[in-house]
């Protein structure tokens, strides 16, 4: 019992983080409509710059061990967005948005081929730059718990830095949530990822708007990188394993759904603590696919997403 | 207050407009009719500038149209009412208005042009919370018309605004249309396959065939003219 308990909290701490990982990629798929395979190469570089801001660029000696971590993650984001703002600005725009709106496909072909190079570039680029050796943020609250309890004989350890995590990932998804449902930009996100023909004729720049969401994307998966990197330690290649991830939770989600990403990647972080109870560690991935193709086989369209197709 | 000369538009190499020329006065109603795949969307796309022209020019209020990037079309006072009606179905109807209110003097008026749209079409306001897309064919028309007035256009474009519908929702558009028109002293330029309707109430007509204008003139002189009564008004 007490082992249920201890992975369910772990499950919902490392959840809100994928969450809020899967978000960013969402967000980019959900306007765009562009499949972005070089997304967990964006958070890869996230997770070096909080770190290269840490400990080089005077935040650790700035703000200390305890919190001078946090401070590089929150502002990984607006450098990675910045850096996603030029990428799409440089390529992605020249492959999608409006460019390709009459073109058989919309332009899909282009756009795998040229996220999937940006993705090797990325990669092989880390390699060259940052070097083979693992790399981690590390923070005293890595190591340490809070205890809660005891209720009933049992208490619920729960990692500080994990904990922080979830605050951060949970306030970064409320002010994204306002963002989108209540301000002027981000209704017209949502105006040309739902019609971006008819959003021209409303006067909505679309293009404009594509690359304000591939920012904020990029943004929000380089904070989620860095979160994840106070606990897991990191390689130039770490994309790999989570850019799959990010799409399952996205497709879980249901695909075009913001809100509904958060959920997906909340589930996949549920089920890979969970799974550890009666499956050893080597299958948590396993075990999240299984799950996986569950709900699919049940509800196609993901938990958020809609069965109609956008006209 | 719209001028369109010579226009030749199309995709690929397919030409789907051919020398087309229209004017639109300030204040005016011009009515384009025509048969299915007379180009008459096309037309529409070209001046919002969906679609590129290979040739020809358009002047709205004196400015060079085709030097307007197409979203800033709407911000010179375009107002587009789309074929299909494509309102935003994950938005709220009020989002939707929201969304036609982008441009400066929308934003300017609009909680005076909200009060007149919600007068107006007051299905509108009965339905302000409720997702466009959930809406029936009439509502979302009716949606999309809003939209259009929202962003206080000085021309209001509207494509097929019966298309799909029943014909009473039909006639009950067409007439707060009218109404609205007749109040707001809008200038309209409507693309219609209801061609009666279409040429009963608008000041000018033109005829569209095969990307060509085959006929113009104003609505008693096309009325009269045999080849409307014969193919378009079944006289």
């Amino acid at each position: 019992m007490e082992g249920f308990f201890q992975a369910l909290a772990a499950g919902l701490l490392i959840g809100a983080v994928y969450g809020l990982m899967c978000v960013g990629l969402g967000l980019i798929f959900g306007v765009m409509r562009v499949i972005n395979f070089a997304h967990g190469d964006f958070m890869m570089l996230g997770m070096y710059t909080a770190f290269y801001l840490f400990t080089a660029a005077g935040v650790q000696a700035t703000f200390g061990n305890t919190v001078g971590p946090f401070v590089a993650i929150l502002l990984a984001g607006p450098v990675l967005a910045v850096f996603g703002y030029f990428v799409h600005r440089a390529l992605i725009s020249h492959v999608s948005g409006t460019r390709t709106a009459s073109l058989e496909g919309e332009g899909h072909y282009a756009q795998l081929i040229l996220t999937l190079g940006i993705a090797l570039i990325l990669q092989n680029g880390g390699l060259i730059v940052f070097g083979s050796v693992l790399a981690s943020i590390r923070t005293p609250l890595s190591s340490s718990a809070w205890e809660l309890g005891p209720f009933f004989d049992m208490s619920i350890f729960l990692n500080k830095a994990r904990s922080i995590d979830m605050v951060v990932s949970l306030a970064i998804m409320i002010l994204l949530s306002l963002l989108i449902t209540r301000t002027r930009i981000g209704k017209s996100l949502r105006a040309a990822a739902d019609n971006p023909t008819a959003a021209t004729y409303m006067g909505i720049d679309v293009d404009r708007a594509h690359r304000t969401a591939f920012a904020l994307g990029c943004g929000i998966t380089a904070i989620a990188g860095g979160l994840l990197a106070t606990n897991y330690p990191f390689h130039p290649f770490v994309g790999l394993e989570y850019v799959i991830v990010m799409y399952a939770g996205v497709v879980l989600g249901g695909m075009g759904s913001i809100i509904g990403a958060f959920w997906g990647g909340m589930t996949i972080g549920l089920v890979q603590q969970m799974s550890t109870l009666i499956l050893p560690t080597q299958l948590q991935n396993a075990a999240i696919f299984a799950v996986f193709l569950l709900i699919i086989f049940f509800r196609p369209q993901g938990f958020f997403g809609r069965m109609v197709e956008r006209t | 207050m719209l001028r369109i000369e010579g226009l030749s538009a199309g995709y690929s190499a397919k030409p789907v407009l051919n020398d087309v020329s229209i004017n639109v006065g300030a204040g005016e109603f011009v009515a384009i009719v025509g048969p299915n795949g007379a180009g008459k969307t096309t037309l529409f796309k070209t001046i919002s500038g969906i679609v590129k022209p290979s040739g020809g020019a358009i002047t709205f209020d004196g400015v060079d149209l085709l030097a307007v990037p197409p979203p800033q079309r709407a911000h010179l006072g375009i107002a587009h009412v789309p074929e299909g009606r494509q309102v935003f179905p994950s938005l709220t109807v009020m989002e939707n208005l929201e969304m036609g209110a982008m441009t400066e003097s929308g934003r300017r008026d609009w909680q005076a042009n909200i009060e007149r749209i919600f007068e107006w079409l007051p299905v509108l306001k009965e339905r302000r919370d409720q997702f466009a897309g959930t809406m029936s064919g009439g509502q979302q028309q009716m949606l999309a018309i809003g939209r259009g007035l929202a962003s206080s256009p000085k021309l209001l474009m509207l494509d097929e605004p019966s298309m799909g519908l029943a014909p009473s929702t039909a006639d009950f558009i067409f007439e707060r249309l009218i109404e609205i028109r007749r109040q707001a002293g809008l200038t309209m330029l409507l693309v219609e396959q209801r061609v009666a309707e279409a040429l009963e109430s608008a000041d000018h007509g033109y005829v569209l065939e095969a990307g060509h204008v085959v006929l113009q003139g104003n609505n008693a002189t096309l009325r009269a003219d045999d080849r409307v009564r014969k193919a378009y008004l079944g006289m």
